[in-house]
């Protein structure tokens, strides 16, 4: 196991920012701690990383707890969600300055660091300073830092949610290349679950900084195992009815398709979204979102209906998961 | 825009006018002054300066004096309050919380009422008569402002930047020297000249704290300069005398000039 965080919670001024994290993650694997701000994604990253104490709970690195090592001892390449670059050090400064505090010679630092700014094709930028470059530019120079590091294991918080969508999905291909794919285990925060499933292997869920669930993708997507993660995870949205006897049913929009025999509704209206279309309906059970093919032709009254097997069943009361 | 070229001009004269008189009055000799219509070739001389320059002791002295004590206060006053403010910007107990209150406290508080007790303590450890010591009020008494400003400069950093750096390995001095001092470069440099400014203009306790001759600061000699007669009051000497003062101070404004505007403007616009 590369790293094992054993019931760990952060408690500030008697509340408890995050409890009971119980997560192992595999060699080389790429993790995403997925949630709404402030569920505790970053608080649990922060604590890896060791810029925050844990109040409770265990870290530990290749089997070795990390209690009382220095942030810079436990070997992390961090990437944070503003980069933070040096403002006043040009790249390569910037770069070259952890190389230089760790003890490395003049010739190998540059050595070092003409490689990764191959690697990332940035080396045009070797003399500019953060604020004359664009902000997919910084994230490289970031994303080289972490490099540089030669970590035991990468942490990235929200590396990408200051990028505009398109730059996110041009990075995102590289950012597998140079770090996710590698042997070193990744954890990624973000909050978009699209990201997060596009990116990583296994997905923790986080809430109120309790864990809801963790698990492959698919598992999350095909059996959340709670309200929360179920309305959470898949865009867009799935269906929640009003609960009836303790128990809430969910359906996903994509498996409701319209039936002679359905239950009658009314279409509100429609978003043409390229590839297919998001249906909403009026109905006894509430607003119900479909997503149909665009050749479909809506009448303006339809019926509709689903596969009792594609029905996600939740207690009212725990929130979970029954069957 | 037009009110606005007219106000910046007014403002201009304002300010500029008395230093322009007195620039024209240490110029001018004593009959230009009271005649200011003659038209003679007594009518400008550099006599006033001669004299200035010529007096025992030499008027450059008291420069230098001035001189000494506004660097080693300024010195002495960032060298604490540094490492000072840079706590108190990191904790936020009630302890650190209680001392930023006593300083905005202290740093409102009229130091004139104080320089009574200062002569009794200058008195009692033998501090008269001594440049070096008075560094020490100078410095004390502007340490409440330089830390409160400095404390703000360092808030503004933005804490992924230190914690970036610590990841990177740095210990607290090699965060202090490459990335927090570089970073609020211009507070330092305000702070530096507030704190120049005070010890420069500082008049009460370098009064009572220094009697020798070749020992007064500048605002000391000059007023000694003033009141050297019964009979006459020296106007073109004492005129050249501010101008003279103020070179240091023009020249330092000058080279500092670009890190005073931004520290100014600083926490204004977030960057």
């Amino acid at each position: 196991m590369t790293l094992t965080l054993e019931n760990l919670g952060l408690c500030v001024q008697r509340n408890w920012i995050i409890r009971n994290i119980n997560i192992e993650v595999q060699p080389g694997e790429c993790l995403a701690l997925l949630g709404p701000s402030g569920c505790g994604k970053s608080t649990t990253l922060r604590l890896i990383a060791g810029l925050d104490k844990p109040s409770e709970g265990s870290i530990s690195l290749f089997n070795k707890d990390l209690k009382g090592i220095s942030p810079v001892n436990r070997k992390i390449g961090m990437v944070f969600q503003s980069y933070a670059l040096f403002p006043h050090l040009t790249v390569v400064e910037n770069l070259a300055l952890g190389l230089k505090v760790r003890g490395y010679s003049i010739a190998e630092q540059k050595r070092r660091i003409s490689y990764v700014l191959e690697l990332l094709q940035i080396a045009t930028l070797r003399n500019r300073k953060p604020q004359e470059i664009s902000g997919g530019q910084r994230q490289r120079i970031a994303l080289a830092r972490a490099l540089l590091r030669d970590p035991l294991i990468y942490l990235l918080d929200e590396p990408m949610s200051n990028l505009d969508a398109q730059l996110r999905e041009d990075l995102r291909p590289e950012l597998r290349k140079l770090i996710i794919s590698g042997d070193k285990p990744v954890i990624y925060v973000t909050h978009d679950q699209q990201e997060a499933m596009a990116i990583s292997n296994r997905i923790a869920v986080l809430n109120n900084g309790n864990l809801e669930q963790i698990g492959t993708p698919q598992e999350l997507y095909l059996k959340p195992q709670s309200i929360f993660v179920a309305n959470f995870i898949g865009r867009p949205q799935i269906n929640m009815f009003e609960p009836l006897d303790s128990i809430r049913i969910a359906v996903r929009p994509e498996d409701i398709y319209l039936d002679p025999d359905g239950i009658q509704c009314k279409l509100i209206y429609k978003e043409w979204l390229g590839q297919n279309q998001l249906l909403f309906f009026d109905t006894p059970k509430g607003t119900i979102r479909m997503i149909g093919d665009t050749a479909l032709d809506i009448p303006s009254e339809p019926r509709i209906t689903w596969k009792k097997q594609k029905e996600h069943h939740f207690s009212t009361k725990s929130g979970k998961r029954i069957s | 825009m037009k009110l606005n070229k007219t106000l910046i001009i007014f403002i201009l004269i304002w300010s500029l006018l008395p230093l322009g008189w007195q620039l024209y009055t240490s110029f001018s000799t004593p009959e230009a002054l009271t005649q200011p219509f003659i038209f003679s070739p007594n009518r400008w001389t550099f006599e006033n300066y001669l004299q200035i320059l010529n007096s025992n002791p030499p008027f450059w002295k008291y420069l230098l004096n001035s001189l000494i004590v506004g660097l080693l206060s300024t010195a002495i006053t960032l060298i604490i309050a540094v490492p000072a403010s840079y706590s108190l910007s990191k904790s936020n107990n009630r302890f650190s919380k209680l001392s930023k209150l006593f300083l905005a406290g202290s740093a409102m508080f009229p130091y004139v009422i104080l320089f009574l007790s200062l002569l009794e303590v200058a008195r009692k450890f033998n501090l008269g008569n001594n440049l070096l010591a008075i560094c020490i009020p100078y410095s004390a008494l502007s340490m409440p402002l330089a830390i409160l400003l400095l404390t703000a400069a360092f808030k503004d950093i933005p804490k992924d930047l230190e914690e970036a750096s610590v990841l990177e390995g740095l210990t607290l001095f090699q965060r202090l020297r490459w990335i927090l001092l570089p970073l609020i470069k211009p507070s330092i440099a305000s702070t530096a000249i507030l704190v120049f400014l005070f010890s420069w203009n500082e008049y009460p306790i370098a009064l009572t704290w220094i009697s020798k001759s070749e020992l007064l600061t500048l605002p000391v000699a000059m007023a000694r300069l003033a009141g050297s007669s019964v009979y006459e009051v020296p106007y073109g000497a004492y005129a050249a005398a501010t101008v003279i003062g103020s070179i240091p101070l023009l020249m330092i404004v000058l080279i500092f000039q670009r890190q005073i505007v931004s520290g100014l403007t600083q926490g204004a616009v977030k960057g």
